[in-house]
């Protein structure tokens, strides 16, 4: 190249990087436009098999949904695979790739968010690149807000796009206790009044995991806070985690079966809940509530809330392995759960509940008219509560964190209960 | 002699070698499967070379000792706890009617997978279950449920409960199947009743003159039941304790670990696992070399009577407790799939609702159509292969030999978890991408033993008399065996292949991991909501899972009248 003789090279860097972005602004949209048909003719008429976890009869409902509609436009058999846990189809794609099918692939599409899918993204066993050609993908307005491209805190990379966003909301029995906790200092104090009353699902469970990123988001003070949104180090890990295993040696003689035994999986909760042994349980998806006690699975007592010091907050994705049989297909299911029409569905209180990713500035009036909703079933959350949205920490902590509560709670359980039997 | 070059003599004859073949390969081939990346070779995560890595990380791992001797202390002790309650029972009511009443009772949870088992049992013990129910507020003053450490307790009492209640009816059946044979039936009968008439109790009769030429009939079973009882997943995920589980659990939740080096650990588990099983079956085997050296003067030192009384009202109650769980547990489970609100002490749900039927009935016709389709096929070739070589052994004129009879029981003796992750392994080998094909491909590995078990003894015992009349009048091998000799065991046939269906019901580890959590049943998805949110959603899966094969069981009873009064018609 001729200006390269005379231009040092980082303005030469520069120099390309402004011709490539305004070659970009000048022909990619319409590139995309195209691009987009070409993947529409490709991806009709297909099987996707979409590995979600399956534990939750709403969301299955929402999802037989999603299949209805994408059989109607573009004629996609929609399977959900039901799993117990996401880690399943994370080892069903890394076997396959160890048996070197690297192109027929059973994973079509994964619902995916935190430690799965820093997993997969490490070991190269995702797609990427594909999320932002999504056409709906503007509609999340990206630039606006980052958080649809951070996988708590790990750039998607466009590996997977996102489907929606939780926060960590309480519900309590207003028969079994008058008044809930509503910082965790009270948590502590509200449990020695109700012992035995609380308990959260054992790491690695998501909602157990979310439940000890709040605890230790509330304990550390702000001007240590930093820390928890860089990578996890020793150094680190040992300014701020003590604060968490004194507060939890203090919560567990107080919890549901003394702290000896923790449920696994989060939906133990709600049954424990309905069995009336808990009076305060936690979820990421509020609308389960009422809806479980329009199931009789929850007693109509029960009534939610916001911890007033604040809300664990995160995205969830849907992602492609690399080797899926059917991208295009999955990448036409992803692109139609970013529309409106499915997102305000998933919104409604008595489909799932689950808050929209989309910014609804980009709507037009008709579409954000699909979001109103009269909330009024006594035990869902007031949408009024309003109490700071706390950020996920960065995902290396998630790993420490279940390794260190293994260690200290996790083995030991059965030794303590042995000794206390003895003695 | 029989002139044999028709095809279908030629397809008998192969029929046992290819059966061997279709057993061996796959659990020998799963072994392997295991082994290697036990010790380190896994070239999915480009580890080529052989270390002990895996069983260090192994030993290394928080609670790995209690994990094996919990899955050691519940298995022993539930086999051993449900095989004297049976003889116990086969003493107590040996001259009873009551003994076939309590077979009739006990029975149908023979036919209830193990995972609907431990839900109903759930169900029963939890704080808030209909004991507690039962007893609150009137007798315990509970106006809450009371914080008690069942299910889930660290030493795995629930489990063994569980265990102990699943297995005592099937070992009861295998007793009592022994004894229908005529002429042991007949003997041991005749022989109780001389020792009666010499004036022993009739407890010390059964012991000293029938247990000892029962047991052989019961030796199999009670290792099978051990076997099981030591390496399965389901009881355990649903009452066990996690913290720490059994072995076979926490290899399972390593295999299906995030991280991927974990696999190497799971594998090194499962071989511990292997030789935790037969460690186990070995013990048994000296137990019982034990109990018969020191019982060996007792039984012939001629005293009537050991506190018999005291021993009978001690069974009397137990079996009363029993039977008392079982319905309990049933109707605890029935309550919860019809139940509206029901609060905590209430023995009876405020209402009662079609709603969660009516919403599963929605969601589970795939699973259904899965579970039956998977059922009829791995059944259907379990039986042609058991009927074949059956055949095959009477036109040979000998028995199979002890090999192959042991090659029949592997996948029985053999604890799954430690080959289906290698078979597993060995498909995506083969590029079997089918995987309802994978999934009706294992579980004919575990329909087959037990189809060949409930056949066996029918098929031999067929008196050989009326295969050789046909054959002098001129009936060709074909024609005996499908004109003759079909029709006479239609009725073992029957309950056969509904044994078969019932086995295939009821298989969790084989569908989920062959079928790469592909294929849903109805005994996965009952597993799955075991832990989920709703008991009422539970309750109907669990249901479903004990309706099936008691179907299977009803038809395999009516079909072969329907017939008989058919053809007593046409």
């Amino acid at each position: 190249m001729i200006v390269s003789k005379w231009l040092p090279a980082f303005l030469l860097h520069i120099h390309q990087s402004i011709i490539l972005l305004l070659l970009a602004m000048l022909w990619v949209p319409s590139g995309l436009a195209s691009d987009w048909q070409s993947v529409v003719d490709e991806g009709k008429n297909s099987d996707v098999y979409f590995h979600a976890w399956g534990g939750d009869p709403q969301i299955n409902n929402y999802i037989d949904w999603l299949a209805e509609q994408v059989k109607q436009r573009y004629n996609i058999n929609l399977q959900h695979i039901k799993l117990t846990d996401t880690s399943e189809a994370v080892s069903r794609v890394l076997a396959e790739k160890s048996a070197g099918n690297h192109h027929a692939g059973k994973v079509d599409l994964i619902w995916i968010n935190g430690a799965n899918f820093a997993a997969m993204a490490q070991h190269g066993l995702l797609r990427a690149n594909w999320a932002q050609q999504l056409p709906n993908f503007a509609l999340t307005n990206p630039d606006k807000n980052p958080a649809v491209t951070l996988d708590f805190g790990v750039p998607t990379q466009g590996m997977e796009s996102p489907w929606g966003q939780a926060a960590l909301t309480f519900y309590y029995d207003r028969t079994a206790t008058k008044q809930p906790p509503f910082t965790l200092q009270e948590l502590l104090n509200w449990s020695v009044d109700n012992k035995g009353r609380f308990t959260y699902p054992k790491p690695p469970d998501f909602i157990g995991v979310s439940f000890l990123k709040y605890a230790l988001i509330s304990l550390t003070p702000k001007s240590k806070q930093h820390l928890l949104y860089q990578a996890a180090t020793e150094e680190a890990a040992d300014v701020v985690l003590p604060h968490l295993w004194q507060y939890l040696d203090a919560l567990h003689p107080n919890l549901w079966r003394k702290g000896r035994y923790f449920v696994s999986h989060s939906t133990a909760l709600r049954r424990l809940m309905g069995d009336t042994e808990l009076s305060l349980a936690m979820t990421f998806s509020a609308a389960e509530v009422p809806a479980a006690v329009k199931r009789y699975d929850l007693p109509t007592s029960i009534r939610s809330y916001a911890m007033h010091d604040g809300r664990l907050s995160n995205i969830h994705f849907v992602a492609i392995p690399y080797n899926a049989s059917h991208s295009a297909s999955a990448k036409l299911v992803a692109n139609f759960m970013l529309s409106a029409q499915a997102q305000a569905k998933k919104q409604q209180a008595n489909v799932w509940g689950d808050q929209t990713v989309l910014d609804l500035a980009t709507l037009s009036p008709e579409q954000v008219a699909l979001f109103n909703q009269t909330n009024t079933h006594p035990s869902s959350l007031k949408t009024t509560s309003n109490s700071p949205s706390l950020a996920e920490p960065h995902p290396s902590w998630v790993a420490l964190i279940n390794q260190q509560w293994l260690l200290r709670y996790g083995a030991k359980n059965a030794k303590n209960a042995k000794k206390q039997v003895e003695q | 002699m029989i002139k044999s070059a028709d095809f279908f003599t030629h397809a008998v004859q192969h029929t046992p070698k290819l059966l061997m073949a279709l057993l061996i390969l796959p659990v020998l081939g799963g072994l392997v499967g295991v082994l290697l990346p036990a010790f380190g070779y896994i070239p999915a995560l480009n580890k080529m070379s052989f270390s002990l890595q895996g069983f260090n990380a192994l030993i290394d791992t928080a609670g790995f000792s209690q994990m094996v001797l919990l899955s050691a202390f519940s298995a022993l002790s539930s086999t051993l706890l449900a095989f004297i309650i049976t003889i116990l029972i086969l003493a107590c009511y040996f001259n009873s009617p009551w003994l076939y009443r309590i077979q009739r009772l006990l029975g149908p949870i023979l036919v209830i997978p193990h995972a609907a088992a431990a839900i109903a049992i759930s169900f029963l013990i939890t704080p808030s279950g209909m004991i507690s129910r039962l007893f609150s507020p009137w007798l315990s003053g509970w106006q809450s449920p009371p914080d008690w450490l069942l299910p889930h307790d660290a030493w795995g009492i629930s489990m063994i409960l569980g265990l102990t209640l699943k297995e005592l009816p099937f070992l009861l059946l295998m007793a009592l199947a022994a004894l229908a044979q005529a002429d042991l039936g007949a003997k041991l009968r005749a022989q109780h009743k001389i020792a009666l008439s010499l004036g022993y109790c009739p407890m010390t009769a059964f012991f000293k003159v029938v247990l000892p030429n029962l047991y052989p009939f019961l030796r199999l079973p009670v290792l099978a039941v051990l076997a099981y009882a030591s390496a399965n997943v389901e009881i355990p995920l649903i009452l066990g304790p996690n913290a720490p589980p059994t072995l076979a659990v926490a290899i399972m939740h390593w295999f299906n670990d995030v991280d991927l080096s974990l696999r190497i650990k799971a594998s090194a588990g499962a071989v511990i696992q292997l030789l935790l099983t037969i460690t186990l079956l070995a013990a048994w085997w000296l137990l019982e070399k034990l109990t018969k050296r020191v019982s060996q003067t007792s039984i012939i030192n001629g005293k009537r009577d050991y506190a018999g009384q005291h021993i009978m009202r001690f069974t009397h109650v137990t079996t009363f407790i029993l039977i008392s769980c079982v319905v309990l547990s049933l109707a605890g489970l029935v309550l919860w799939a019809f139940a509206g609100y029901w609060r905590f002490p209430s023995s009876l749900p405020e209402q009662f609702v079609f709603m969660h039927w009516q919403n599963a009935l929605i969601q589970m016709h795939t699973s259904l159509i899965n579970t039956l389709l998977i059922g009829f096929s791995a059944t259907f070739i379990a039986v042609i292969f058991t009927l074949f070589t059956l055949e095959a052994e009477q036109q040979r004129a000998q028995s199979l030999s002890r090999f192959a009879s042991l090659v029949i029981y592997l996948p029985m003796l053999i604890p799954s978890i430690a080959f289906l992750f290698g078979l597993v392994w060995l498909q995506e080998q083969l590029n079997s991408q089918h995987a309802l094909f994978n999934v009706i491909f294992s579980h004919l590995l575990f329909v087959v033993p037990y189809v060949f078990l409930s056949l066996a003894s029918s098929y031999r015992r067929l008196d050989p008399r009326f295969a050789n009349l046909a054959a002098s009048l001129g009936a060709t091998p074909a024609s005996v065996f499908w004109r003759v000799k079909l029709p006479m065991l239609i009725s073992p046939i029957c309950i056969a292949f509904a044994l078969g269906l019932a086995i295939s019901f009821s298989q969790y580890l084989p569908t989920l991991l062959n079928g790469g959590g592909r294929i849903d049943t109805i005994t996965t998805e009952a597993v799955t909501l075991a832990s989920g949110a709703s008991r009422r959603v539970s309750s109907v899966y669990a249901l479903m899972q004990m309706l099936l094969p008691a179907l299977a069981f009803a038809l395999a009873w009516l079909l072969p009248k329907l017939l008989k009064h058919y053809q007593h018609k046409a």
